[in-house]
């Protein structure tokens, strides 16, 4: 197959853990060809390869025959490869029209061409479907789903090879959406090779010529479109892998109700969600990235102002509404944030007294007792079967499971019984893993209540008493243990994005 | 584009400008001889080494940098043109020469920011002590003199009452502005300073710039170091202590942003002349040096203030 236009040959690529796995494909001229797959997959890595942003370990990849290694994005451009990225990339202080002609702005000897650059712009903006007026004014006053077009108009701008649109339609409405897919229809009738990603499987069988499905980094599946269905896409991403870990986890007896989301809604989440915790819980928030997953848990803890509803925490006979995050901690609801590096650990600081921060924020004025902390410490680092030298070490030099147990830890020295945990096991090793659902289930035994949000659906079967799944920042189902299966709560996450655009 | 377009489009050196008219005539109105010859022109020519060192700095702060060895540069480079015309260099080549220290310090700024991703604060805070020593060195820490033919670079042309000094940094201001907004360079200079990662995305390599805006911030301060030497007729190895900070002061009153990606050239010279008229008016108000620095000093945080107001 080497007279395709993109053959990819083995392609291998790990960060700590293996990405992408011998992936093979190969993409003829003027084909459509979607990548689909579960987050985490390898989508965005193969994305950030062909784009030049990221090199590779193994395999070969060829563009019309000759290998093509780009060492940056202006190689990538120079060998006729154009990559529309998920992450917006508009730069807000340039005009929108720069931010189109970025990648070459047209100049004659270094002065750039105003005249040359607006008719570039205006045609670039015009073919995908661009309205916003004058194209002269920062890029910063364009709505989300502008700077999309924005993007897109850079990426389809000139006479590209292969085009690679990663989530193209994310913040698009329809009519724009179904624009944007004639006009990739367009160009690939003129020979362009079209890589097309999106977690909207409906769109993806309506423009492809070609689907692919990614899963743990090996492409599993690749058929012609008009085979398929959103059904048959959903299967191949889910896999066997959640029958693999489908033994049940302790039996949950729940016990009182410890916090009740009565119908929230935040500017991140407009439509009402509501949840009821309770002791010897552990309720799993599955979805996909941007689903709001994140989101549910900060409103939960306070961090975020609610535009309706209310969360109310019943501690000790008292009912008390979280309207802050100072309120939370005082009444026993913890958050382990989802970036441990950012959110979480004081690096620098010694593991007690990453332990011990979240009581001495409690109180300011307190005098520390040294003792009593150094103490409280040793008993929840034997307790967690946290691995350090001596807990005066930097906890920067913990391991990624270690420094989680840590945070974990910090929490229970004040004692909380509602843990809100975003991504707790996000980049640990498999043992670890293991070690912390064990410690989830004890702290459920002894009756706290555990809300878990996971990108990993297995992960949620393994421990969860419930899950319930979110979908377009919108709460769409409930699933109860015995009564799910990995592929519906799959299934249920892609909801949102199923329905066709045109 | 219509003239309203354009002046919306420069809002920012607009309310600037204002800001300036108005306190030349608030001056002008409240003291006697504000306006006389003399006072200007003594303003105007002690301005042309604060303005091509702010020029720099200004370029540096875009791509969200900060160069604090502009001052001590200025000091060295001054020091080498004085020391080199006592070594026998005739006039013009002690003049290059004291450039190209100024450059060499730029240069090795740069490299060790760009290429060894070293914080630019940290970098440049080395490179001011290092600088401010061989100023010493090579001085022998005592003031060299010149004499009267490097003074004409700095001496009123006689009929225009402008320096030849203050001609060559009004050019470099206005060169400087130009290059910022209608070259490819001045714009991925921008893009950087931005959102370096999306820069990346679009195939622009930050290295190369970010080394250009430090090795130009040094050559800069190298002409601020002769126009220096010249206003005086001597190199003083003190000349500049604590000059990085008027320029950010007059960067940041001109609208330029710390975090980077927002700024204009021209907006920073109304700055360092906003910086330049308060100092002689309130002098001529009678106002002592401690309410000077008082007064100076708020104003600086109001102007930030008014541009956080102005962003909403």
């Amino acid at each position: 197959m080497t007279d395709s236009r993109l053959f990819i040959e083995n392609l291998d690529k790990s960060w700590a853990a293996p990405v992408l796995r011998r992936v093979s494909l190969a993409i003829a001229k003027g084909e459509v060809h979607a990548i689909v797959g579960e987050n985490g997959a390898g989508k965005t890595t193969l994305v950030n390869i062909l784009a030049g942003l990221t090199g590779l370990d193994g395999g070969r990849i060829s563009l019309d025959g000759d290998h093509y290694q780009p060492a940056g994005a202006a190689d990538a451009f120079a060998a006729g490869v154009s990559v529309a990225s998920q992450e917006l990339a508009t730069i807000g202080t340039l005009s929108i029209a720069e931010n189109v002609a970025l990648r070459s702005l047209p100049a004659t000897r270094g002065v750039v061409d105003r005249a040359a650059l607006a008719a570039f712009a205006s045609e670039a903006l015009h073919a995908v479907g661009f309205d916003g007026g004058d194209i002269d004014r920062p890029a910063d006053t364009l709505a989300v789903a502008d700077r999309q077009l924005v993007e897109l108009a850079r990426a389809f701008a000139g006479d590209a090879r292969l085009l690679v649109l990663d989530e193209p339609t994310a913040a698009l409405g329809a009519p724009q959406a179904g624009r944007l897919h004639e006009l990739t229809r367009q160009r690939a009738a003129r020979g362009t090779a079209v890589i097309y990603i999106s977690h909207r499987l409906g769109d993806v069988l309506a423009v492809a010529d070609r689907v692919s499905v990614l899963r743990d980094g090996r492409l599993v599946l690749t058929a012609t479109a008009n085979s398929l269905t959103v059904d048959d896409l959903v299967t191949a991403m889910a896999g066997d892998i959640f029958r693999r870990h489908a033994a049940p986890g302790r039996p949950a007896r729940p016990g009182p109700a410890l916090i009740e989301v009565e119908a929230i809604t935040t500017a991140d989440l407009p439509t009402p969600v509501s949840l009821t915790g309770r002791a010897g819980e552990i309720i799993g928030i599955a979805g996909l990235a941007g689903a709001g997953r994140s989101e549910l848990l900060h409103a939960m803890f306070g961090l975020v102002r609610l535009t309706g509803g209310r969360v109310l925490r019943h501690n000790d006979g008292r009912t008390v509404a979280i309207d802050c995050a100072r309120r939370a901690v005082r009444e026993g609801v913890a958050l382990l944030g989802e970036d441990r590096q950012s959110m979480g650990i004081f690096s620098g600081l010694s593991v007690q007294a990453n332990m011990m921060i979240a009581g001495a924020a409690a109180s300011p004025a307190r005098r520390i007792d040294q003792r009593g902390e150094k103490a409280a410490a040793a008993m929840i680092r034997d307790k967690l079967g946290i691995r350090c030298r001596t807990l005066d070490q930097d906890i920067a030099e913990l391991s990624g499971g270690n420094q989680q147990k840590a945070l974990i830890g910090r929490w229970l020295v004040r004692d909380s019984d509602v843990l809100l945990l975003d991504e707790p096991t996000r980049g640990v090793d498999v043992a670890t893993k293991a070690a912390i659902y064990e410690l989830l289930y004890e702290l459920a035994g002894n009756g706290k209540c555990i809300v878990l949000a996971s990108s990993e659906i297995e992960e949620l079967m393994t421990v969860c008493s419930r899950i319930l799944v979110l979908s377009g920042r919108e709460l769409v189902c409930e699933f109860v243990r015995g009564e799910w299966s990995g592929k519906d709560i799959l299934s249920a996450a892609f909801k949102a994005y199923t329905g066709r655009v045109h | 584009m219509t003239v309203l377009q354009s002046i919306r489009k420069h809002a920012e050196e607009n309310f600037i400008v204002a800001s300036l008219i108005l306190l030349i005539l608030f001056f002008s109105l409240a003291t006697d001889n504000f306006f006389s010859t003399v006072t200007l022109t003594t303003i105007l020519n002690q301005l042309p080494a604060l303005t091509v060192v702010t020029v720099g700095m200004t370029l540096v702060l875009i791509v969200s940098g900060i160069d604090l060895s502009v001052g001590s540069v200025l000091g060295f480079s001054a020091t080498v043109v004085g020391v080199a015309t006592i070594g026998g260099l005739p006039l013009p080549l002690a003049c290059l020469v004291g450039l190209g220290a100024g450059l060499a310090c730029g240069i090795a700024n740069g490299f060790l920011v760009a290429w060894l991703s070293l914080p630019s604060f940290i970098v440049t805070l080395g490179m001011l002590e290092m600088a401010r020593g061989l100023a010493y060195l090579a001085s022998d820490s005592q003031t060299v003199y010149i004499g009267a033919s490097i003074q004409k670079i700095a001496l009123p042309l006689p009929g225009i009452g402008v320096s030849i000094a203050l001609v060559v940094a009004i050019v470099i201001v206005a060169l400087a502005q130009f290059v910022l907004t209608r070259t490819v360079f001045g714009r991925h200079l921008v893009a950087i300073g931005t959102n370096e990662q999306a820069a990346r995305m679009a195939g622009i390599d930050s290295r190369p710039y970010r080394l250009a805006v430090l090795a130009l911030s040094g050559l800069l301060a190298g002409l601020g170091g002769l126009f220096n030497a010249a206003y005086l007729g001597s190199s003083d190895p003190n000349a500049g202590i604590g000059l990085e900070l008027s320029a950010i002061a007059a960067a940041v009153i001109g609208g330029t942003s710390l975090m980077g990606g927002r700024g204009s050239i021209v907006g920073a010279f109304a700055g360092v002349l906003i910086i330049a008229v308060l100092q002689s008016g309130l002098a001529q108000l009678g106002a002592t040096e401690p309410t000077k620095r008082l007064i100076t000093g708020a104003v600086i945080v109001i102007a930030v203030l008014i541009d956080r107001w102005r962003a909403r």
